[in-house]
């Protein structure tokens, strides 16, 4: 090869390494990209459950649809409360296909403007659609979406489009949906973290057996629709919520031996809530066979953060067991002087049936005394109430919350130091172990922001620590106990993926355009042409090419 | 589809310079050589006036127009001219008439200009799924800028290459010549300071080329008659 040769090749290989450089360059146009949350994907015993699939390139359709729409290649807007149910139960029975779903949940825009009307509604509804899709298999992706303004004008613009009656062949083809996540894979071996932390009771002189111990548990982790979305303010933040101000405001009595009580307290946060308390029976399990026998009692603490005047004390042995007698006793004490009222609920525990609706039944499944304290007076069915998508830091408040602490702390503390019957409140207001709505507050808003489905945390998650973190400034021997979750359940991820919609031309519009483009250049050849050589050379160009071959011929 | 949209806005932009050079006598005589060297005389131009832009000017921290900045901009604009001098006199051609040379030069020069302005935006962008009208503008763009550039080259021609020409002319061949100098500052007066909107800047582009290549050919055929 000659030099000049290979100066040629070397520098057409650099051209096409430059060119696949070029091509590789990612594009990132889109008009516009929005967070969204996919609805949850897992297989319940085998069973294949929830959103099958995650990627969505299609065109975006809107409620109403024309008649007889064929939505198996479009990507269906719909807000929340446009959307009926029965649309979408009928697409899951009949088997249609989607090309996806983008459920667009309201957000509190308006402020105060959301009557209370209103948002019971948006419960009912939000409700219902996670009951339908959790526990049916959809095999089309389905996304949540928070309601904005961007949405609005794309909403708009796609009736717009429907309405004036233009199919996508014109200039403005529609937008075209875009969420290019990877295909969902399996969690691996998702693990559960218990975190426990005890108060240490004070041992008498000559006491040479171990003290009784009462326990007060909650679980801290959350199952929804979308699991980047559950954040379950109220089942069961407000329960975590409540545990850490008990914890605070007894380790503030604990610190000083003169109010130390001779009981030790065992706090446990919990995970696995969701899918039959399956932590909290690891939990148990883990523990030493005398450690468990000496639990006294446990107070499970599940959604307690939004009632009013009435709480349930749900347990599972009966009511005149002298145990439960005493207990509920001391809670009616307090809460006759709170001005509410704690009804009983009991609710037998059959261990044939693998559903554990409280999470005290696992407790009662070792023999152990327990009751859960929850402002719902029937067990929730299986995968319900566990922080869907209405349960929200506005579906919750402080004062709830405060009510709770002060109906077990006052009564666990009359228990403890036996104050029983003698009217004393021990965390009264102002006095230094009064408690603090301030704590309460944030630490409801940082669990009404963090996702807790337990597949999704890992062992060494942020969250897990700051809880950790949490218990240990008020308790001592805080640590986490890990353990896998039930083999029932697989979990996929791509929870959060971020969805693009771009603005769209049709292949018509294309078409057009090269047609004119044609044209145009065509008429520009001619018009050069004619101007610069004439209409005979024009004419001469299409003619004279065959015959200069046969001059060359 | 979206390889389609970016096919065609390539067309757009570059395939009037394909079409000017087949259909007019620039094809019959050959003339490649000299509009590829004129588009090495653009590059070179071009260096030149990036690092005048970038010792000269501040970078401006807003979008607003400020006159001392935009005459500055003006003058170095001017370098293009002085370019298209170097190449219109200096470049030494094979015998071509002076009347294809200038065709020739503005060609190389426009089709440079495209390649480097429009190209890169156009591959990163028209192959977006998005759909924007920005790139048949800039297409469109590109198609006043060919116009312009020849009606330049064309009065070039007849200010440093024509000995004789009409007295009474050569007053009216500055003037134009200087306005069409100074066209990309006037649009980006348009575009910053009236704050006009694309399509209506193409479209005046499009207009005042138009009209200035009318200007030009009159005059340059009004050069050509026999005095």
């Amino acid at each position: 090869m000659s030099p000049s040769g290979e100066l040629l090749a070397s520098i057409s290989s650099a051209l096409a390494v430059a060119f696949v450089l070029l091509a590789c360059v990612e594009l990132g146009d889109a008009a516009a990209a929005v967070g969204v949350y996919r609805l949850i994907q897992y297989d319940l015993a085998g069973a294949p459950l929830g959103s099958r699939a995650a990627v969505i390139n299609h065109h975006a359709a809107a409620l109403p649809l024309p008649a007889g729409a064929d939505l198996s290649r479009s990507a269906l807007v719909a807000p929340l409360l446009d959307l009926p149910l029965s649309f979408l139960r009928e697409y899951l029975v009949e088997k249609k296909h989607l090309g996806g779903l983008l459920i667009l949940l309201p957000t509190n825009r308006g402020g105060d403007k959301d009557s209370a009307d209103d948002k019971g509604k948006v419960k009912g509804v939000l409700t219902e659609l996670e009951k339908l899709l959790v526990h049916e298999q959809v095999p089309y992706p389905v996304y949540f979406a928070l309601h904005d303004d961007s949405f609005d004008n794309l909403l708009a613009d796609i009736h717009k489009i429907a309405s004036s009656g233009q199919p996508a062949s014109a200039t403005t083809g529609g937008y075209k949906l875009v969420v290019s996540s990877a295909e969902p894979r399996k969690v691996s071996s998702p693990t559960i973290s218990n975190i426990q932390g005890w108060l240490p009771g004070l041992k008498g002189e000559g006491d040479s057996e171990q003290l009784p111990t009462i326990a007060i548990v909650a679980n801290y982790d959350t199952f929804g629709a979308a699991p980047a979305l559950s954040v379950g303010s109220d089942s069961n933040g407000s329960g975590v919520v409540a545990l850490l101000e008990i914890a605070r405001l007894f380790s503030r009595l604990y610190s000083n031996p003169k109010t130390r009580g001779k009981y030790n307290i065992l706090f446990g946060l919990t995970s696995g809530g969701p899918y039959n308390y399956n932590g909290t029976s690891k939990w148990l399990r883990s523990f030493d066979q005398r450690v468990r026998e000496s639990i006294d009692y446990a107070i499970c603490l599940n959604s307690v953060g939004s009632w009013s005047s009435d709480l349930w004390m749900h347990v599972s042995k009966p009511p005149e067991n002298p145990y439960i007698k005493q207990i509920f006793e001391e809670f009616s004490d307090v809460s006759k002087e709170m001005g509410v009222s704690v009804g009983i609920k009991h609710k037998k525990i059959n261990v044939s049936n693998p559903r554990v609706a409280w999470e005290h039944e696992q407790f009662s499944r070792f023999r152990v005394t327990a009751l859960t304290l929850s402002e719902m007076s029937t067990p929730p069915e299986f995968l319900e109430s566990t922080g869907g998508l209405h349960d929200t830091r506005e579906s919750t408040d402080v004062e709830s919350v405060t009510r709770t602490v002060r109906l077990v702390s006052e009564s666990l503390a009359r228990h403890i130091y036996g104050l029983k019957g003698r009217n004393i409140d021990v965390f009264a207001e102002n006095s230094s172990l009064a408690i603090n709505p301030h704590y309460i507050r944030s630490w409801l808003d940082l669990l009404s922001r963090t996702p807790r489905v337990a597949p999704f945390l890992q062992k060494n998650d942020p969250f897990i620590s700051a809880l950790k973190k949490e218990l240990s400034e008020h308790t001592t021997d805080v640590h986490i106990q890990s353990d896998a979750l039930d083999g029932m359940f697989t979990f996929y991820d791509a929870t959060k993926a971020t969805l693009n919609v771009y603005q769209v031309a049709s292949v018509t519009f294309d078409l057009l355009f090269l047609l004119v483009l044609g044209s145009y250049l065509i008429v520009l050849f001619c018009f050069l042409v004619i101007t610069t050589r004439g209409v005979d050379d024009l004419i001469n160009i299409f003619r004279r090419p065959p015959s200069r071959k046969l001059k060359g011929a | 589809m979206t390889v389609f949209h970016f096919l065609n806005c390539a067309f757009l932009t570059f395939g009037p310079h394909v079409v000017y050079y087949s259909a007019t006598p620039l094809s019959e005589y050959d003339t490649i050589g000299t509009s590829v060297k004129a588009a090495a005389v653009y590059l070179g131009t071009a260096l030149v006036k990036l690092v005048c832009l970038a010792t000269l000017l501040k970078v401006p921290e807003n979008d607003s127009f400020d006159p001392y900045q935009e005459l500055m901009k003006v003058f170095i604009g001017f370098i293009d001219v002085a370019g298209l001098y170097f190449a219109l006199t200096q470049l030494t051609h094979r015998n071509i008439s002076q009347n294809h040379k200038f065709q020739a030069v503005g060609l190389g020069w426009a089709f440079a200009d495209s390649v480097l302005h429009r190209l890169a935006p156009l591959w990163i962008g028209a192959r977006g799924l998005e759909f924007t009208w920005e790139y048949i503008f800039q297409g469109l763009e590109a198609n006043a800028n060919l116009v312009m550039t020849l009606s330049l080259a064309a009065l070039g021609s007849l200010m440093w290459l024509r000995k004789n020409k009409p007295r009474t002319l050569i007053p009216i061949i500055y003037a134009c010549a200087l306005l069409l100098a100074t066209m990309p500052s006037i649009t980006s007066y348009l575009r910053r300071s009236l704050e006009w909107q694309t399509p209506k800047v193409v479209g005046f582009e499009l207009f005042s080329s138009l009209v200035m290549a009318f200007i030009s050919w009159q005059l340059f055929s009004a050069c050509q008659r026999p005095m």
